[in-house]
């Protein structure tokens, strides 16, 4: 299987600056929710709810500075080709709601919340790469959708090195043969407030692949704010016709 | 490499122009172009993050936050300048309860001299026992004995319509009861629609055609209820009623009970009694007005699925449009919701509203 063809084509006939296609909506469950999204990065799909700030049902979780984010991970039995039970105390899936819980208590304005606490509940229903970078996107919009106060979008994407080249949004097939990179950008900044890198990239190539990454994600990051505009822009219009 | 390229391949724009053809999408475009005359602001919404204004004469306000002399925006909203203070007011968010609104609430908690209420706030608002009507009368001190029965009062789970008294300095609502208005809810259904929805007006509760009353709650909580009959033969009959316990209450046991025997002067005490408790449903409600309360939930459900702002005009409208469909459930269809309310809007324009 060749991962990137001489031609500089790799294996769904991307190129190596290329994203996935992504889609996202906002606001999908307006009853059962505050805040809600619904992502799509490739084949990567993920539904978001966001209940809060509320008042915590146990005491031990209220905190009198500032709002305790809580997530909620339920991967679906047929999120991939192989129907598989998974259970929520899985190692690498606390660790995803732990790396989770601590980006957005960096980038969530939980001083303006104190005493409370804000549940975030992501669904995966289909997983091909990419995941972490798919609840982060899901979660920024749904906290958005909610009218939570946050310094800035975090937009988050996954990129690969193969061979000398550095490859953007990693399917899969390519996640599996190669280290990946999940970052999560705040904003257009170049500032991190997500860098998950689970096996080795050469230190003197990492800057090329990072460099690709933030453009990536302030790429992923438009596309988020045209859908949130879109959204806005309807819902404003409504009211104002009351 | 050029690493600042990135390709992107998306559904084509005309796509989305079409479906909200209704929309002006013409500030789509320009993300975050800070204006050089930032006394005129962008009439379109901001999003998280986005530059409001770098003018350090602006005092910041809620949804706004301060980095290096430069106010950016902390929420998707639109922008509200009152004098110097600058705003963003959130599309959406949780009911930020405000002095004076009519609200619906569920006890969630029975704590010390004081219940917990959920009304849909951030945090739970509180009901203090000495902002409620207790049997007995307006004037009466709240005893130790009061205390200890509280839950004969108000329990988890009851719902209550209240009007919010102050907020605490922390955010937290106080919540009072003192009117013949509010108090405990009975004989209807609730229902749950987002709090953004429902326009603030001088009242809240109103009586609907089909003898349906509601209480509109300024958070999106609303209670929908057979309407109580006027007060003249109300009074007649609680009169009456009153003087035969009075005769009970002393028979059985000489002992004091407050508001259950006592012979009241005022309107007010005299329905204060423990009646105002009770968690007896009206025994005859009768079947047309049942399916009328069922009918006025499927309408509000469709205005808030449409989003729509529920005002009791509309309400009525959208009755009034549910009538062409004789089987209630099947109000909620997407189809069925989409037509009452497009009904709604006709007959707002045809009215010139």
């Amino acid at each position: 299987m060749e991962l990137y063809s001489p031609e500089g084509l790799r294996l769904d006939g991307r190129r190596w600056n290329e994203i996935r296609n992504f889609e996202c909506r906002i606001n999908t469950h307006p009853n059962s929710s505050d805040g809600s999204s619904y992502i799509e990065q490739g084949n990567t799909k993920v539904i978001c709810m966001v209940q809060g700030p509320m008042e915590p049902t146990l005491r031990s979780q209220a905190n009198a500075n500032k709002a305790t984010i809580e997530v909620n991970l339920a991967v679906a039995n047929f999120s991939t080709l192989e129907r598989k039970k998974r259970s929520k105390s899985e190692k690498r899936m606390v660790e995803m709601k732990t790396t989770l819980e601590r980006t957005f208590e960096q980038s969530v304005m939980c001083n303006l919340y104190p005493r409370t606490v804000i549940q975030i509940d992501l669904h995966v229903l289909s997983q091909d790469g990419g995941l972490l970078a798919g609840l982060t996107n899901a979660i920024t919009l749904a906290l958005i959708d909610a009218g939570v106060a946050m310094y800035d979008y975090v937009a988050a994407i996954t990129a690969g090195l193969h061979d000398q080249s550095p490859l953007l949004d990693l399917n899969g097939l390519e996640e599996l043969d190669m280290s990946t990179l999940t970052i999560g950008v705040i904003g257009k900044s170049e500032k991190l407030s997500l860098l998950m890198l689970e096996d080795k990239i050469p230190l003197d190539r990492l800057e090329s692949v990072l460099a690709i990454a933030i453009a990536g994600s302030h790429k992923i990051r438009d596309l988020m704010d045209n859908e949130v505009r879109r959204h806005g822009n309807i819902r404003s219009s409504k009211l104002v016709n009351n | 490499m050029d690493t600042n390229e990135v390709i992107s391949i998306t559904k084509p724009e005309a796509l989305v122009n079409d479906i909200d053809s209704d929309v002006e999408m013409s500030d789509i475009e320009d993300i975050e172009t800070p204006k050089d005359n930032s006394n005129t602001f962008k009439s379109s919404i901001v999003t998280p993050g986005e530059l409001v204004t770098d003018d350090p004469i602006w005092m910041k306000g809620h949804g706004t936050y301060f980095l290096e002399d430069k106010t950016f925006s902390s929420v998707a909203g639109n922008i509200s300048r009152v004098n110097r203070l600058l705003s963003v007011i959130p599309l959406k968010g949780r009911y930020q309860p405000e002095t004076g609104d009519h609200i619906v609430g569920r006890i969630t908690e029975v704590a010390n001299k004081r219940w917990k209420v959920d009304i849909g706030t951030k945090q739970d608002a509180v009901l203090m026992l000495g902002s409620v009507n207790l049997p007995g009368g307006v004037l009466r001190r709240k005893s130790e004995s009061d205390e200890l029965q509280m839950r004969n009062f108000l329990k988890e789970g009851d719902l209550l319509n209240a009007e919010v008294q102050t907020i605490f300095n922390n955010g937290i609502a106080s919540l009072h009861t003192r009117s013949l208005k509010y108090g405990k809810l009975r004989n209807g259904i609730f229902l749950k629609v987002p709090s953004s929805l429902v326009i603030k007006s001088k009242n809240h509760s109103y009586d609907l055609p089909g003898n349906v009353s509601v209480v509109l709650g300024v958070n999106g909580y609303i209670w929908l209820y057979k309407t109580v009959a006027k007060s003249n033969s109300a009074a007649n009959t609680s009169i009456t009623s009153n003087t035969s316990k009075f005769q009970a209450s002393v028979d059985s046991s000489g002992s004091y009970a407050p508001g259950q025997g006592s012979i009241s002067i005022t309107r007010l005490e005299e329905e204060s009694s423990w009646e105002i408790y009770s968690d007896k449903n009206d025994p005859n409600i009768s079947n047309s007005v049942r399916t009328n309360i069922t009918r006025y939930n499927n309408v509000l459900k469709a205005l808030s699925y449409c989003e729509l702002g529920i005002t009791e005009q509309r309400i009525i409208m959208g009755y009034e449009a549910s009538l062409a469909y004789s089987n209630i459930g099947s109000l909620i269809d997407k189809e069925a919701m989409e037509s009452i309310c497009q009904d709604i809007i006709n007959n707002e324009k045809m009215r010139g509203a």
